[in-house]
């Protein structure tokens, strides 16, 4: 590829994203500003802002690297981070608006009106951003040294430099129409080329899909325990995310939180089509990539092996944009939540600990980055999703459904679900993809009933730690708001 | 320009959003407001488990319709083959029905808990 369209699309959404920070960052300028604003956000408004943010460097390039490596196994991917906000919808998203929690830590600190839970809820938040940001950083890297060349950490450093610098200056913070706009660049970029492709090969004369069944790498295909696992920790990790929890408050009330996610879930489906239909066309004409391990790479390379030329170079420039516009829009959505909790808990609620949290917030992903190897980036991200699952999905939906839950109780659950799932993280990645056995590599199926299990017991067996304001906040959780005079009242 | 950082204290965010949409606050006055706050908790809950289920029974019926029904995912449907077409694109709709029956069904056991509130 020509280094020029990396380096020219790369600046270009650098410099767009932090022009729209600067300027983002004059107009919300006092708290009541910052509240009135995210009030009055209609839910299509949100609704591309969550999904802008939340289709990662795991949807966009992932996914259909995945799917060319592993075929029909890898399609459970999309519909699982999709399904996801299904169940986000069922069991999270009208109560936890109505909560008026801004972060998680806030929700759980709430609800079991507990400081040590607050706490470990905090740790576990940050835990789970930083290995959400090292995928997207892996990506970054992949880009640019397939369209620059350059060395790999390059991609991860500019990133980083970036959010860092529009995050520390102010920007990309409440500002929903920059992650709306990112959501239709993303769709945007992925879906143009992919029509630009198929054109191509229908003009060819090639009949549109000749042998998808062909296993490029000949990896065994996964079997029911990865992918019922794999379903488990996407269908009840999406809704422990804590960048997506922030966009939730910016709904007026529970019925349009409602509202808000059925949109979302219509914007995802829709974007899924695109990295599928990649993946199926790289499976059928490009299925050497999988081989040299630049899986990951097929959705920047197809425009220009089959359409080629100055169109195929400018459908390459689009991808490449497109690809930066997912790493800065989730690294920067993440280092923003996580510099909240850090700021908020560890160094104390001034402008100056903002700055340095969302430093650390950024800097300490790098490190891991640098230290490990980008495999396959949608089942890295899949593995955070356990890890979601595994501590905080449990800890959402028992206080949001069950009165009995206590401090004691969740915090003993959300310890053994991170060690569990931590630990199977850490094992599998010491033994290797090749050599991990099933279990381990996909942990959710055990780890989360495992979580569930002790938070539920030891919740039974301190039934005495019940917090008195329990009953009240349940309430507040599930009572619909009083219809406001412009809506109309229901039948 | 100044700059102000969102901080503080959550009430402050509770009453911000309280001015627009205020919660019907009767739950936990009277015996008889706690016994409908709970059978409103009970019927939402309900009906997240009987969608959630649902639509998780599509799911496996999918898988097991390809593992089990044999040629089926080597038919062609528009020249692509079945399997794709099922995961790949048929399973979307069934994801955003199940979230529009959930949303009416949701907004529905609200206005009849306004309802028991409003009439007692």
């Amino acid at each position: 590829m020509n280094p020029a369209v990396g380096f020219a699309a790369f600046i270009a959404v650098s410099l767009a994203t932090a022009a729209i920070g600067f300027y983002g960052l004059r107009i919300s300028r006092t708290t009541g500003d910052f509240y009135v604003a995210s009030r009055t956000v209609k839910p299509w408004w949100n609704a591309s802002a969550i999904g802008g943010e939340y289709l990662s460097a795991a949807s966009f390039l992932g996914v259909a690297g995945l799917i060319l490596l592993s075929g029909t196994d890898a399609l459970w991917f999309p519909v699982g981070y999709t399904a996801g906000y299904l169940m986000l919808l069922l069991f999270v998203a009208a109560p936890l608006r109505r909560s008026g929690a801004y972060t998680i830590p806030d929700f759980t600190e709430a609800r079991l009106d507990s400081k040590a839970v607050r706490r470990v809820t905090s740790f576990v938040v940050v835990a789970v951003g930083w290995l959400y940001i090292v995928p997207q950083l892996h990506g970054a890297a992949l880009t640019i040294r397939i369209t620059t060349g350059l060395p790999s950490w390059l991609g991860s450093v500019a990133v980083v430099v970036v959010v860092c610098l529009t995050v520390v200056a102010g920007g990309m913070r409440s500002i929903t129409f920059v992650q709306a706009f990112q959501y239709w660049l993303k769709l945007t970029a992925l879906a143009v080329p992919v029509v630009f492709v198929l054109l191509a090969l229908a003009g060819n004369g090639v009949p549109a899909v000749s042998q998808p069944g062909t296993n490029p790498t000949s990896l065994p295909a996964a079997g029911a325990y990865q992918n019922i696992s794999l379903m488990v920790a996407l269908l009840f990790g999406t809704l422990g995310l804590p960048h997506v929890l922030v966009r939730f408050y910016t709904n007026p009330d529970g019925r349009s939180a409602r509202r808000t996610t059925l949109i979302v879930l219509g914007l995802l489906s829709v974007f899924y089509l695109f990295p599928t239909a990649s993946g199926l066309v790289g499976r059928v004409f490009a299925p050497e990539l999988a081989r040299n391990g630049q899986a990951d790479a097929l959705v920047l390379l197809l425009p220009g092996r089959l359409v080629g030329g100055t169109a195929g170079e400018l459908l390459s420039a689009l991808v490449v944009a497109g690809a930066f516009a997912a790493f800065l829009s989730t690294t920067s959505g993440l280092v923003v939540s996580l510099a909240g909790v850090i700021s908020q808990d560890l160094l104390g609620s001034s402008v100056r600990g903002f700055r340095l949290a969302a430093l650390l917030a950024a800097v300490v992903p790098l490190g891991f980055a640098f230290l490990t190897d980008s495999f396959a980036l949608a089942g890295s991200v899949g593995l955070v999703f356990a890890f979601t699952a595994s501590t905080i999905c449990p800890v959402l939906l028992l206080g949001i459904w069950w009165r009995g839950l206590t401090d004691a109780g969740a915090i003993t659950g959300m310890v053994t679900g991170a060690l569990l799932c931590g630990g199977a993280m850490v094992t599998g990645t010491v033994l290797g993809a090749a050599s991990a056995p099933g279990w381990l590599a996909q942990p959710a199926a055990w780890t989360v009933p495992t979580a569930f299990a002790v938070m539920v017991l030891v919740s039974l067996a301190t039934k005495n730690r019940v917090s008195p304001s329990a009953g009240r906040i349940m309430s507040r959780l599930h009572i619909p708001e009083r219809p406001v005079a412009t809506e109309r009242s229901p039948r | 320009m100044t700059r102000v950082r969102v901080t503080g204290p959550r009430s402050t965010a509770a009453s911000a959003s309280g001015r627009l949409a205020r919660p019907l606050e009767i739950g936990e006055d009277s015996d008889v407001g706690r016994v409908f706050v709970r059978s409103l908790i009970r019927s939402q809950l309900r009906l997240a488990v009987v969608i959630a289920s649902g639509f998780l029974l599509i799911l496996v019926s999918f898988a097991l319709l390809l593992a089990l029904v044999p040629g089926l995912a080597d038919s062609r449907l528009f020249g692509i083959p079945f399997d794709w077409v099922l995961l790949g694109v048929g399973i979307y709709p069934v994801i955003g029905l199940s979230a529009w029956l959930y949303n009416r069904a949701a907004a529905r056991n609200e206005a009849r808990y306004r309802d028991l509130v409003e009439d007692k």
